[in-house]
């Protein structure tokens, strides 16, 4: 009796162990890095921005807060403080782009880049103001440009 | 509200002349923070729209709530499916007037001290925000900068009571404006 007892409070401390490890990992888990997802669509760019443009409420529905990954042209780069990279995929004269923001820690390629060239990058969607916006974006190496 | 900025670039763009006074960004970014005895919160928006009319004053600022990126993917989570509610109301908007905006000059390296007075739409509530804010020309860069306080409850924002000590009441944000660039200018 004295044995089983001590068993179950031997378990039970395991589990309260186990269980306070969770919570904590839980409560300190850093946002998912998009490397190791797939997307959940590999769009051109101007298919996710006529989405947008045509009826925003249903494009949230398809692309808010999901992985998208997005091919086109670069039509812009700019560099945000120190440590932010914004590449905005699209027609340069469009007032509507899929602008993607990177960390620089993610954006180790982007030196080979400028202007024109095609780059394919995903990124969690975020949604639309002037221009479709991705965040946490990492460049997806195509093996061309 | 929907396509309120949007609308208005199309409106100002079709003003040529009067746009030499209008200046925009797709740069600006929004920190907001919450300290608490417990626990300080933070979160920041890196790609906040905004539309600035020199000639009228009128300003206008939005954001995408989910753009928003906190340090602990939990806080993040809770922040939009169960605090702003970012799915049904994914965009705050600020529309307002700066009522100074001349004791500025944009032709010289200056700063100006200026009132913003307007209005806060966020999670389907709209409330009055009256503020000041810097605005800073160097180099030929127009900068801002400007910072308030809101009080979650005026926006029906509802926190817990399980994790309310470790959320202040009121959350501090601060809007900065790195570079406004002259509408039509590109």
């Amino acid at each position: 009796m004295v044995a089983a007892k001590k068993n179950i409070a031997i378990v039970a401390v395991f589990i309260a162990v186990g269980l306070a490890f969770y919570f904590y990992k839980e409560y300190h888990r850093k946002p998912d890095n998009i490397s190791d997802f797939q997307p959940v669509e590999k769009i051109n760019f101007s298919i996710i921005v006529k989405g947008y443009q045509n009826d925003e409420t249903i494009a949230n529905k398809q692309y808010l807060g999901k992985i998208i990954q997005v091919a086109g042209p670069i039509a812009d780069i700019i560099k945000q403080q120190d440590t932010i990279i914004n590449i905005f995929i699209g027609d340069i004269n469009s007032l509507h782009k899929v602008s993607c923001l990177l960390d620089k820690r993610n954006a180790g390629s982007i030196d080979k880049y400028s202007k024109g060239n095609d780059i394919t990058i995903k990124g969690i969607c975020t949604g639309f103001l002037l221009d479709v916006e991705l965040n946490r974006c990492v460049i997806v190496d195509t093996g061309k440009q | 509200m929907k396509n309120y900025i949007l609308s208005l670039l199309f409106l100002l763009s079709m003003f040529n002349v009067a746009a030499q006074t209008k200046y925009f960004t797709k740069t600006g970014s929004i920190i907001f923070s919450s300290k608490s005895a417990l626990e300080n919160i933070e979160a920041v928006n890196n790609k906040v729209v905004s539309v600035w009319d020199v000639a009228t004053g009128q300003i206008e600022l939005a954001v995408l709530m989910k753009g928003f990126e906190f340090e602990k993917a939990l806080m993040q989570e809770h922040f939009n499916e169960n605090y702003v509610e970012s799915d049904k109301y994914p965009k705050a908007v600020f529309t307002g007037i700066i009522e100074n905006s001349k004791a500025i000059s944009l032709a010289k390296d200056n700063a100006a001290t200026v009132k913003v007075n307007g209005s806060l739409t966020m999670h389907g509530v709209t409330n009055p925000v009256n503020t000041t804010a810097v605005i800073t020309v160097k180099n030929g860069i127009v900068q801002a900068y400007c910072n308030f306080r809101i009080a979650l409850a005026d926006y029906k924002i509802e926190i817990p009571s399980i994790v309310s000590d470790k959320i202040n009441k009121t959350i501090a944000i601060a809007v900065t404006i790195p570079s406004f660039q002259l509408l039509n200018a590109k």
